[in-house]
């Protein structure tokens, strides 16, 4: 529970909409969602986990309601129905609060946080992310973070073709996904010593890689599922034209980014910048989340917390960093 | 700048040694001095020394990019950090203790507990479906079975002997607790290059050697 006042209403809203003039001018359409919805609605849209944290009450005739605990299913649900005959591609872009009861941790624990976000829907392939991943950069840029931000990307079908291939059942597939989560490099070996093979012991080097194309390069060398391959690949093409924007500098490929994987179906990306202590911002692809809502097709965005920006930059401003 | 949040008391020796060994060296005058925030000899690093349970608190915020503390206090704290060593140091065991040893398998209708762990605590017994009321003390924890305010304990224990000298035994082990070094997730991206040098020469400290 957080005001603001004065000089610092006017920062977060300057950040508000530098963001959504970016958004703007790549033609990405605001859309203003209910802040109360059905239940269901975040269920189907974020999975029971994540719905959960919502703040939930219930109508008159007894049905299930809750504060919006994010945007995006609302705007994937109303791209499946709505705009179910609006010719595709769709980009629509948002500044909305989302409310979310907290884990009893210490550093994240606002209930209500404002996401600048995007949605690009109907269109799959490395062109899309890296429509959403310039987006990303071009606000951080603007909001003069240039030398102070980092966006870290993977693709989760790495992380997936492993698990796959060793054919994990859901609790050890878990665990695996927790241990390299937290980088428990000891842990992860113990547990990769049952399911002996020479690409589990590979994986395990390859997840502890944070860095530029090296990565890939030694992950390729350690990784022969198809699946997993395949994701390599697309990361690399993705990489490549980050390079060729001049953006290599703020990118970083970070195979240990597996903490949502059963939302995201591709590219998984977060943002971090000097002056916050957890990230500020994440994203990524989602294909199989409109489907949900009756009609199948690839998504991709992200989303940016205004209030951390704030703090951060309000921070920088008062001359502390 | 790196800076470091070490838990002071049991730990604060052993992490300090290692972190010598690992080339961050602090100076005897400030290893002496009583100021709690200090700068190793190179100037990288800050050190700042907390009360266990703050380290985690002060590394999720990225007050400190890294620090050292026990396992039994991550556990405890369930902070969002990643944990890319165990530096083996200040071993330990957290137990479950009673004064009878047979307790757990009596038909009680429900167990009462003391202890200063009663995330770690509840989870232990609430895993497994046994039912307890958790007693939350700040210390002393050996006197309340003896005094009647609970059935069992769950408590840290290196050497077992106040365990005995109060009458009471370990009934079951949940988990070992040793020196961790913890790192703040931003941190280890923005800072990447320092902290996998930081990881990398503790590492090798761990095992034995010495950093260059």
């Amino acid at each position: 529970m957080r005001y603001y006042i004065g000089a610092e209403a006017r920062l977060r809203r300057t950040i508000e909409d530098t963001a959504m003039s970016v958004f703007a001018a790549w033609s990405y359409e605001e859309v203003i969602t209910p802040s109360v919805d059905y239940y269901d609605l975040f269920e189907q849209g974020m999975g029971q986990a994540e719905a959960q944290r919502g703040f939930r009450f219930t109508d008159n005739d007894g049905r299930l309601l809750a504060l919006r605990p994010d945007v995006t299913s609302s705007v994937a649900r109303m791209a499946a129905t709505l705009l179910a005959e609006r010719p595709r591609p769709l980009r629509f872009c948002y500044a909305a609060p989302v409310f979310r009861q907290q884990p009893q941790s210490h550093a994240e624990w606002r209930r209500e946080n404002t996401q600048l976000g995007c949605e690009l829907i109907g269109v799959g392939g490395h062109a899309a992310d890296l429509e959403v991943l310039r987006l990303a950069a071009e606000i951080l840029a603007r909001l003069d973070l240039q030398s102070s931000y980092c966006i870290t990307i993977n693709n989760v079908e790495i992380f997936n073709g492993v698990a796959a291939h060793l054919n994990l059942p859901a609790a050890a597939r878990e665990q695996l996904r927790r241990l390299i989560d937290t980088r428990e490099t000891a842990e992860l070996r113990h547990f990769l010593e049952t399911y002996a093979n020479g690409e589990s012991k590979a994986f395990l080097k390859a997840t502890q890689l944070t860095g530029k194309r090296e990565v890939i390069q030694t992950a390729r060398s350690v990784i022969a599922n198809s699946r997993s391959v395949a994701a390599l690949d697309a990361l690399e093409e993705l990489w490549t034209e980050i390079e060729s924007l001049g953006l290599a500098d703020q990118f970083e490929i970070d195979l240990s980014d597996v903490s949502s994987l059963d939302y995201y179906t591709g590219l998984s990306l977060k943002v971090f910048v000097h002056g916050a202590g957890t990230s500020v911002g994440r994203g990524g692809r989602y294909d199989g989340l409109t489907g949900n809502f009756g009609r199948a097709e690839p998504a991709v965005g992200f989303v940016l917390n205004l209030d951390a920006l704030t703090e951060v930059l309000a921070r920088r401003m008062a001359g502390v960093s | 700048m790196i800076t470091i949040a070490i838990a002071k008391g049991r730990m604060q020796d052993d992490a300090l040694t290692l972190l010598a060994r690992a080339g961050v060296r602090l100076d005897d005058d400030a290893r002496n001095s009583r100021r709690l925030a200090l700068t190793d000899e190179s100037g990288e690093y800050r050190f700042i020394f907390v009360k266990p349970a703050d380290v985690p608190v002060y590394v999720e915020h990225g007050i400190a990019d890294c620090g050292v503390v026990g396992r039994d206090v991550l556990l405890e704290s369930q902070a969002d950090l990643l944990l890319p060593l165990d530096l083996g140091i200040a071993r330990c065991r957290m137990v479950v203790a009673a004064a009878d040893a047979e307790i757990m398998t009596r038909s009680l209708g429900m167990l009462r507990v003391a202890t200063k762990y009663s995330q770690i605590a509840g989870a232990h017994f609430g895993a497994r479906g046994i039912p307890v009321e958790i007693i939350q003390l700040s210390g002393s924890v050996e006197l309340a079975p003896a005094l009647g305010l609970a059935d069992l304990i769950v408590d840290l224990v290196e050497t077992g002997r106040t365990l005995r000298e109060n009458g009471l035994t370990v009934v079951e082990e949940i988990a070992e607790s040793t020196g961790r070094l913890v790192v703040n997730r931003a941190s280890y991206q923005l800072k990447s290059e320092s902290i996998t040098r930081l990881v990398k020469a503790l590492e090798t400290a761990v095992n034995g050697g010495h950093a260059a």
